[in-house]
């Protein structure tokens, strides 16, 4: 199979790429008609394939669930979860072939061999759901031309797609339909039911590609979501011994600070969020992450350019092929770290003191968001795909970080984050060293605002501010949010 | 005299900005037990937490323990607010979770949580085993803390203040959500405790309280003063009574006759039973009472109703004349009823303003989110005033008495005029005037078109339209009767 991006024409990689558009509330009139008394089969029944099959079933559609024979017959976890919430489970060959619409929620290493299990067994003309395209864009899966392919993604774990729904809401969502697959023409309608299904037509739906879909998430989550944090976490971390603080409270600061911090950039943009530090820190916060942004492009851009060239699947798959031997080593070395292995310490830290005594990660969290954003736009990406896979989603992997540190983030999420976190944090450290080391405890440890006064020189604050206001994901971002309106607080510490 | 057991002199704290204690003084003695009455919001769990170090003030506190003794030298609160947490720290939890089965568990089992507190307070597990069989809690040792009711819930933090055994005692409303039997026996071992010396403090308003009570004080103008008994405290002020909102003065739309009707219904988690084929039909404009201990099942019966339980795709179940899982949407139900209960309040959003709360009930959400049309905001301004809230309309939730609060979301069941409502022990955390006033309001209410179901535990404080009753008893049906007919 061929990397279908690399055999597209530049003109098509630039229109699919290009793919982003804010979809209007009257765009979901129709509900979940289209798919109303269709049968829907979904294969896999983990996190996203549990949760939405619960929300599809509760919006009034009829969803059974796929499942292979031996995980059915030795009682696995995905067999459980279907049955005990009463859903009709059965295998591929039992269930396939009644399906209208096959939704395929099954982790992105196996889609290979779940497609090649589960297409013949497809009736004429049925549909096909992904929820991340790599199969399809990366690894130039084929499938069959009677065949509809469309993609509804929910930028959420699969806890938050049901909670969210339940709470009468639902998460932000990109749909897609694949160019190549799309002989009816019902492609669109069937996405835009599934998506009101799921709830996430409450949240913002961002009509996207399968291209721009992978191309930006794999950015996103190898660069700001997951390689950044795990390199400033450990960064932090380790300066703050080197300096004699506290362990355990230095373990606690880096282990819910970043979720503390990310709140306030979910809610309130990188601009809410450094407006929680008092002036002079945010224009130190400001400087610093200037001088990060700076040192850092270079390595954002690499990997940008490997995303689009193929490069870096191609690297992955290969690992893949290899027992994912790389991805375990480096697995059990982020188990490793100091960090990881200091317990937090039972010390009572509150809201504020996130901000004031962990200005450094506010500095990386701006630096990481920003440039990601900007060399996701610049590399032909919208600036709502890009928005999404920056900001949007950095706190719910800061969670992830609060709830069991940096080898949970790593187990939650996907594969493709995770091989792709390694590459960029091995990269990324010796990169900063020499930042690293004109790093003092005013930064991160202890409060910055200690000892100094709280002069700064205006004109110099109105600049930061239109600066960090003005910048292309503030105005983005302050769209997209309006659509997400009474955002969940989410609250670990 | 002795040393005072507690302290407390020119204690002055503030809530969000307020004064709510000026210069209180108070002295408690060994051999003394108070109960602490009196209006909501007078500071009752604010001097509470002030004893504990729970809140910050400026004065002085300070507690003489008694050092010979066994008992713990601690001042141990059981607030009146509870979340648990599971083991990260989370409590993000959702209203419907636990009923969605995941095979990760989410939350530690009762047994393990209990372990984990004796471990941490060096406690003995054989001390506990009276008080678990005292509350009718052995059943629920292997049951996940997501999966408990409130009243299970409140139990639990009960047990472990009475396992702690501390030399000072403070509960704060501790017989919210507990049936009539549990809230007899926990008298009986909090007086045990009172024997083995330990002072007892009780904020509440009820009048069945431990024998060993013999002091009465209530909190006014941030001061305290002691009363006779408890029939001396002051209660919130009667209301003035208001016109009913004229937009509910009419019967909701629908023409089901059968509300509700469940045949042979049953809801097993493996090999535990939680109902046990339930037969019952409900007529429009019946109006129930549903009866039965904590953990008999009421909550997983009501949740069935409210399209909350993913196992009613499995069973008989008709709701407002259709059968449950025959393509409606669990919104398409929603929309009919409205609904309160303890735990829809433990969940709600925290960061909603009451305006915000009284604006969801339209779209049946925990948290607004959708634009409400003019005609509807004139609704609700006309409820907020008709439940005395216009004032804190836009105040957080959170940051309201609990009566207050409750009264809030009252109005969120009530605002779309559903045909169907709910309300699972809703004068909770009321006291006797509210929760008059309240049932008033549902007596008024019901006289246009409403079916009504409705739990409580307390016999005084039940509206006066209820017609019919059912009881459960571990998850059966024990007891329907039309109570019109025995009349």
């Amino acid at each position: 199979m061929a990397n279908y991006f690399n055999t597209l024409p530049l003109r098509d990689q630039l229109t699919q790429l290009g793919q982003a558009e804010f979809m209007d509330n009257t765009e979901f009139a129709d509900g979940i008609n289209a798919l109303k008394g269709k049968k829907i089969v979904i294969v896999g029944a983990g996190a996203q394939g549990l949760n939405q099959g619960l929300n599809l079933r509760d919006s009034g559609l009829d969803i059974s669930y796929a499942l292979r024979r031996e995980a059915i017959e030795q009682k696995r976890d995905s067999w459980k979860n279907a049955t005990d919430n009463n859903f009709t489970v059965g295998t591929y060959d039992e269930l396939i072939p009644t399906a209208d619409l096959v939704i395929n929620l099954t982790p992105d290493k196996q889609h290979t061999a779940v497609v090649n299990a589960v297409m013949p067994l497809m009736k004429q003309g049925a549909t096909l759901s992904y929820s991340h395209g790599f199969n399809v864009v990366e690894e130039g899966m084929q499938i069959r031309q009677d065949i509809t392919v469309i993609m509804v993604a929910p930028k959420c774990p699969g806890s938050e797609v049901r909670a969210e729904y339940l709470r009468g809401f639902g998460v932000p969502t990109l749909i897609a339909v694949h160019p190549e697959n799309d002989p009816e023409g019902k492609g669109w309608p069937y996405a835009k039911a599934y998506c009101v299904g799921t709830g996430g037509h409450r949240a913002g739906v961002l009509k996207s590609s399968f291209v721009a879909e992978v191309k930006s998430d794999l950015m996103g989550e190898q660069t700001i979501l997951c390689g950044l944090l795990q390199t400033g976490s450990i960064l932090s971390f380790d300066k703050m011994i080197e300096k004699g603080i506290d362990a355990g409270y230095a373990s606690k600061l880096v282990q819910y600070g970043v979720e503390v911090i990310t709140e306030a950039l979910k809610h309130g943009g990188v601009s809410g969020m450094l407006d929680r530090l008092s002036n002079p820190a945010k224009i130190k916060a400001f400087q610093i992450s200037e001088e990060l942004k700076d040192i850092m492009r270079p390595l954002f851009q690499k990997h940008q350019d490997d995303i689009m060239s193929g490069e870096f699947s191609k690297t992955m798959m290969e690992d893949w092929a290899n027992g994912d031997a790389n991805l375990l080593k480096w697995r059990a070395e982020t188990g490793e770290t100091a960090f990881e292995k200091t317990p937090a310490g039972d010390v009572k830290i509150n809201e504020q003191e996130y901000f004031d005594n962990y200005t450094l990660m506010v500095a990386f969290v701006r630096a990481g968001v920003e440039l990601a954003f900007e060399t996701m736009v610049e590399a032909g990406i919208k600036p709502e795909s890009a928005y999404y896979e920056s900001l949007h989603e950095t706190p719910l992997i800061a969670n992830t970080i609060a709830r069991k540190k940096l080898f949970e983030m790593n187990r939650v999420i996907s594969d493709t984050a995770e091989y792709g976190c390694y590459l960029f944090d091995q990269a990324c450290k010796p990169l900063l060293a020499d930042f690293m080391k004109k790093v003092d405890t005013d930064m991160v440890g202890k409060n910055f605002n200690e000892g100094k006064d709280a002069t700064v020189d205006n004109i110099q604050l109105v600049q930061v501010n239109e600066i960090l206001r003005n910048h292309p994901v503030e105005i983005v971002g302050t769209k997209l949010r309006k659509a997400m309106t009474a955002m969940k607080v989410i609250k670990t510490v | 005299m002795d040393k005072p057991l507690v302290y407390i002199s020119n204690l002055n704290l503030q809530y969000a900005g307020l004064p709510v204690l000026c210069d209180l003084n108070w002295n408690i003695y060994a051999g003394e037990h108070w109960v602490i009455g009196g209006k909501s919001g007078s500071g009752k769990s604010s001097l509470a937490k002030a004893i504990v170090g729970q809140e910050k003030f400026t004065g002085e506190i300070i507690c003489n323990y008694d050092n010979p003794s066994k008992l713990m030298p601690i001042a141990y609160y059981v607030s009146n607010w509870y979340q648990f947490a599971n083991l990260e720290g989370d409590r993000n939890f959702y209203y419907q979770q636990r009923y969605n089965k995941h095979q990760q568990n989410d939350t530690l089992t009762v047994y393990a949580d209990l372990l984990h507190f004796g471990e941490k307070n060096n406690l003995n597990f054989q001390d506990a085993e009276p008080i678990l069989d005292a509350l009718g809690f052995n059943n629920c040792r292997e049951t996940q803390l997501i999966e408990l009711s409130s009243g299970e819930h409140k139990k639990l933090q009960l047990i472990q203040a009475l396992w702690f055994k501390p030399q000072i005692l403070i509960l704060d409303e501790p017989y919210t959500g507990l049936d009539k039997i549990a809230r007899v026996n926990l008298n009986i071992l909090l007086d045990r405790l009172a024997e083995l010396g330990t002072t007892l403090i009780l904020i509440s308003n009820d009048f069945t309280v431990p024998s060993s009570i013999n002091r009465f004080g209530e909190i006014e103008d941030g001061k305290i003063n002691t009363v006779d008994n408890i029939n001396a405290f002051s209660l919130d002020e009667t209301r003035q009574s208001k016109p009913f909102p004229y937009f509910l003065q009419k019967d909701p739309p629908g023409e089901a006759q059968t509300i509700v009707e469940l045949r042979d219904v049953s809801v097993k988690y493996g090999d535990k039973v939680v109902l046990k084929d339930i037969n019952w039909k409900v007529a429009r404009g019946e109006k129930w009472l549903l009866q039965g201990h904590n953990g008999s099942g009421k909550s997983t019966l009501l949740s069935l109703l409210n399209a909350d339980h993913p196992q009613a795709y499995a069973s008989d179940i008709w709701l407002f004349g259709q059968k449950r899982g025959s393509g409606e949407s669990i919104w398409d139900i929603k929309e009919k009823i409205g609904i309160i209960s303890p735990e829809l309040h433990w969940y709600f959003d925290k960061n909603a303003t009451v305006w915000h709360t009284v604006a969801s009930g339209y779209y049946d959400s925990i948290g607004w989110f959708l634009k409400v049309k003019y005609e509807e905001q004139r609704q609700i301004e006309q409820l907020l005033d008709f439940f005395d809230l216009l004032e804190v309309k836009d105040k957080l939730l959170h940051t309201l008495p609990l009566g207050k609060q409750r009264l809030a979301l009252l109005a969120r069941t009530i605002i779309k005029n559903p045909q169907l409502l709910i309300l699972d022990e809703p004068c909770q955390g009321l006291d006797r005037t509210q929760a008059a006033h309240f049932n008033a309001v549902v007596d008024e209410l019901s006289r246009y078109g409403k079916t009504l179901i409705y739990v409580g535990h307390y016999e005084s404080h039940l509206p006066s339209c209820i017609d019919h009753r059912l009881e459960l008893e571990k998850g059966e049906v024990m007891k329907t009767q039309n109570i019109l007919e025995k009349a």
